[in-house]
């Protein structure tokens, strides 16, 4: 009974502890953030003026002046992180004059100082605020921030400074390896890190396109969504080839959407590829191209396995005039199973879009022709059609909160 | 003393979790200070996602919902009401307020099993909006229904009665892109929206509940939140992401068949269900939190309402932990198996067991011989202080990442009800527990009384649902 007793009550008097410093502790960080708070609001109004000169300033051709008089710490940290917001929402010239105002307070200064520090907290500070202030004296210092840095959100931050500070390509590229290398498939947001530099992405695109590394080459093909680059269409045109099955979707996906002809041996041998997302993608791409001669090879694909194939395959169908709208009807009459319920979902849908929303002549000529096909497949149209309603399930609602 | 060693027991676990979220809570801190850093909002290489909304009789609060969901910070989203089969006017606010048109041959993608759909509605002119009318057949049935239609690869399920604070979405998103081969779920935090100030869809004014009901769920749900789920998911153990406000990935949730139908704690029974599946797999995976990513709820602000939630969310755990019994320390289930699980059973399920059968053993002992009372004051002591220690563990954790409630009356606030939680809420709750396991062996299961509350201060409205 005494030593369980002993302990509890050893238990006790160390829960009493803690919670004495926790209470007098939280008083202590409230009393702090709201003072560090209220002086924060005294700075931006006392500034206000500044703020304004700078708006107004940075149409001029003159340099920006510094402000006036001796600035406290917080005072000077109020003014950076208004000029690191100025500086990544605006371009050319005047983030040009923002970041040399910077450079002259002496932001640049300090913070390269502060990433040389061994506390890790201020090291990590340094490296946000260098990045919003294109530092590229900074790089060296990320770099090696970044290679002791565990996979996470801090290594993506640091890594976006990076790509904000860099002027030589070969550094990007080295920053893309250290984060690619820590063993997360981060390809979407490394894209997104790569285009935050203020380089010419083209050439690095084709050069990633171009990499022996698979890791590159994906963000390559990410970076370039959105992106028009001619010059990289040799590259897909390799890559549509590639043997990764994530690169190969990636490279026809971009291919498709670029390309203005395609090949009909390309188009062969990417509707047979093992990966449905390519199957997918050649079928969707069908029907833009209004490649009448396609239609058998859609056919066929009304067929496929995977439910997106067959879905591009009707819609592509259904783009292709009379001849790929009668080869939806066949498909619905002659098909059976997923072929013919997809056949049949995209007739009705096609049908009832026609009729309700398209009003051009041209558009309903061509409406009538695919109702008269229809009509010889299926009989006349009918107008009302009623579902049969369910009644008498119980109930089952209420409150949905977690 | 077998009642004194389970609170010790206990509550070192509790630490233990406690400890594993002050661990983090630095990078919490600085990942959400930075994240207004980056451009991911505006960025075509953000996955899409699909939000599903359940509502059941959301008349009150459902224009304002959609309203707040349709404005959020993220490129390409759609938003999945699933009207389900309510009795109110919830359908007819929605088709009028949006001018939703019947869709016919709408392309339903997927296949789980749902109550049959009436009518899908869309309105071009808010080409993100569809509404899924369907019978009714409970929320995890709604949810299952959006998965049906929805059209990107990320799901995210919300209440109707819960408002998204316009940045959440694209922090989870972040948390994604951070690890999206591994990640199957994300958390968001929940908080207490009763008492701030709502305008225009989003919370302008945060600010504790006024009354006293919203006030414990307050303390409660930082405590869950801040102190237990950033700790839980740190060591990939988090055995449920609130229902309110969650992100998933939708190949993973269609391999596992959705949600389950027909009883309360899908919520939980999901992400078990993902563990499970994941685990059995072999396959590499994470169910992450995401405490920056915020979610306000309206709480229940009455005995009534509180008390019928609280036990349908007692037959659910035990529902849950009865149906994946075989999972409890089965080392092939790690983390799970051989903790989230234990735990779960012994100090969750079972809590209200231990506590009364430990009350009662030590009141007899105590008055077969009345000279050993202070056994019973110390067992008191030791239950209280450790469980305040833990409220004031999840306030500072608070107050170092989020500083929500600038306040310092609110930080009062919270310290004192922090304390009185423990005489009587407490208490309530864990009979609130008992009273639901007897529901689950009654096999009651009805859904319980909720009422809905205008977000408008100036409408006092209020409408029920049973």
């Amino acid at each position: 009974m005494f030593p369980s007793l002993a302990l509890a009550y050893l238990f006790l008097y160390i829960c009493i502890a803690l919670v004495v410093v926790g209470v007098i502790l939280l008083f202590a960080m409230k009393m702090s953030h709201n003072g560090k708070r209220r002086k924060t609001a005294f700075y931006e109004l006392k500034q206000r003026d500044y703020f304004t000169y700078l708006q107004t300033a940075l149409t001029e051709n003159s340099p920006l002046k510094l402000p006036p008089g001796k600035l406290a710490p917080l005072e000077r940290r109020v003014i950076q992180d208004r000029l690191i917001e100025w500086i990544d929402q605006f371009k050319g010239e005047y983030r040009d004059k923002l970041i040399a105002l910077c450079r002259e307070a002496g932001f640049v200064e300090h913070d390269l100082k502060e990433l040389g520090r061994l506390r890790y907290g201020r090291q990590i500070d340094a490296a946000y605020r260098l990045g919003g202030m294109r530092c590229p004296e900074a790089v060296p210092g990320l770099m090696e921030l970044l290679k002791d840095e565990k996979p996470g959100p801090m290594a993506i931050m640091i890594g976006r400074s990076i790509s904000r500070c860099t002027t030589r390509q070969g550094e990007l590229k080295d920053m893309l390896a250290l984060l690619l290398t820590k063993g997360k498939s981060i390809h979407h947001l490394a894209a997104d890190i790569l285009l935050e530099t203020s380089l010419d992405t083209s050439r690095i695109l084709i050069e990633l396109l171009e990499d022996r590394n698979p890791d590159f080459v994906k963000v390559g093909l990410v970076a370039m969504w959105g992106q028009a680059v001619p010059e990289v269409m040799p590259a897909l045109d390799r890559l549509v080839g590639a043997e990764h099955q994530d690169v190969r979707a990636e490279a026809v996906k971009l291919y498709l959407s670029a390309s203005p002809a395609l090949r009909d041996e390309t188009i062969l041998k990417l509707i047979q590829d093992t990966d449905p997302e390519v199957r997918a993608e050649v079928v969707q791409a069908l029907g833009s191209k209004h490649a009448s001669g396609s239609i058998p090879l859609l056919r066929k694909a009304l067929r496929d396995e995977d439910w997106r194939v067959r879905y591009n395959s009707a819609e592509s169908l259904s783009k292709l005039g009379e001849p790929g709208f009668e080869a939806l009807c066949q498909a619905a009459v002659q098909g059976t199973g997923a072929e013919r319920e997809i056949a049949m979902q995209q007739i009705e849908s096609t049908m009832q879009h026609t009729r309700t929303e398209d009003r051009a002549v041209e558009q309903m000529i061509a409406h009538n022709k695919k109702r008269l096909l229809y009509d010889r497949y299926f009989g006349p149209v009918r107008e009302n059609r009623t579902s049969k309603k369910r009644t008498g399930v119980a109930t089952v609602g209420g409150d949905y909160t977690a | 003393m077998v009642a004194i060693y389970y609170v010790v027991f206990v509550n070192t676990l509790y630490f233990s979790i406690l400890a594993l979220s002050f661990r983090n809570i630095w990078t919490i801190f600085r990942r959400s200070h930075y994240s207004k850093y980056n451009t991911l909002s505006g960025s075509e290489l953000v996955p899409s996602v699909s939000l599903l909304v359940p509502a059941y009789n959301e008349e009150l609060t459902i224009i304002e919902n959609v309203n707040c969901l349709m404005t959020l910070n993220y490129p390409t989203y759609e938003v999945i009401v699933v009207n389900d089969g309510s009795s109110d006017a919830t359908l007819k606010i929605l088709l009028e307020e949006y001018r939703l048109k019947p869709v016919p041959n709408t392309k339903i993608r997927g296949k789980i099993a749902c109550q049959k759909i009436r009518g899908i509605y869309h309105n071009p002119e808010f080409p993100d909006l569809y509404v899924i009318d369907k019978e009714n057949g409970g929320k995890a049935d709604s949810l299952n229904a959006g998965i049906n239609l929805s059209h990107y690869p990320l799901i995210s399920s919300i209440d109707a009665d819960s408002l998204l604070e316009k940045d959440a979405l694209i922090r989870m998103a972040r948390m994604y892109m951070e690890n999206p081969e591994e990640t199957v779920a994300i958390g968001g935090d929940v908080r207490i929206a009763n008492g701030c100030k709502i305008e225009n869809g989003a919370v302008q004014d945060v600010s504790l509940p006024r009354k006293i009901w919203p006030m414990f769920q307050s303390i409660e749900y930082l405590k869950a939140f801040l102190g237990g789920r950033i700790g839980w998911s740190h060591m990939n153990g988090l055995i449920i992401v609130s229902g309110a406000f969650g992100m998933f990935r939708k190949d993973a949730v269609i391999a596992v068949g959705g949600y389950r139908d027909g009883y309360p704690g899908e919520d939980m029974n999901i992400i078990i269900k993902l563990h499970r599946y994941m685990l059995e797999n072999k396959l590499k995976y994470r169910v992450a939190f995401c405490p920056e990513a915020v979610c306000w709820t309206q709480a229940p602000d009455s005995y009534r309402i509180l008390s019928s939630q609280r036990k349908r969310w007692g037959r659910g755990n035990l529902k849950n932990m009865l149906e994946n019994r075989g999972m409890l320390f089965n080392p092939k289930y790690k983390v799970m198996g051989m903790v989230t699980m234990p735990y779960n059973v012994i100090f969750e399920a079972l809590n209200p067991y231990f506590r009364i059968t430990g009350l009662l053993a030590l009141a007899g002992y105590v008055l077969l011989d009345m000279t050993q009372w202070p056994i019973l004051v110390l067992f008191g002591l030791l239950n209280f202080v450790s469980g305040y220690l833990l409220s004031v563990g999840a306030l500072v954790l608070e107050e170092i990442a989020f500083k929500r409630y600038n306040k310092l009356s609110d930080l009062v606030k919270m310290l004192v009800y922090s304390a009185l939680k423990f005489v009587g809420y407490h208490q309530l709750g864990v009979l609130w527990r008992l009273q639901g396991h007897v529901q689950f062996m009654q096999n009651n299961n009805s859904w319980g009384t909720m009422t809905r509350q205008s977000w408008s201060e100036d409408e006092k409205k209020t409408s029920e649902a049973a």
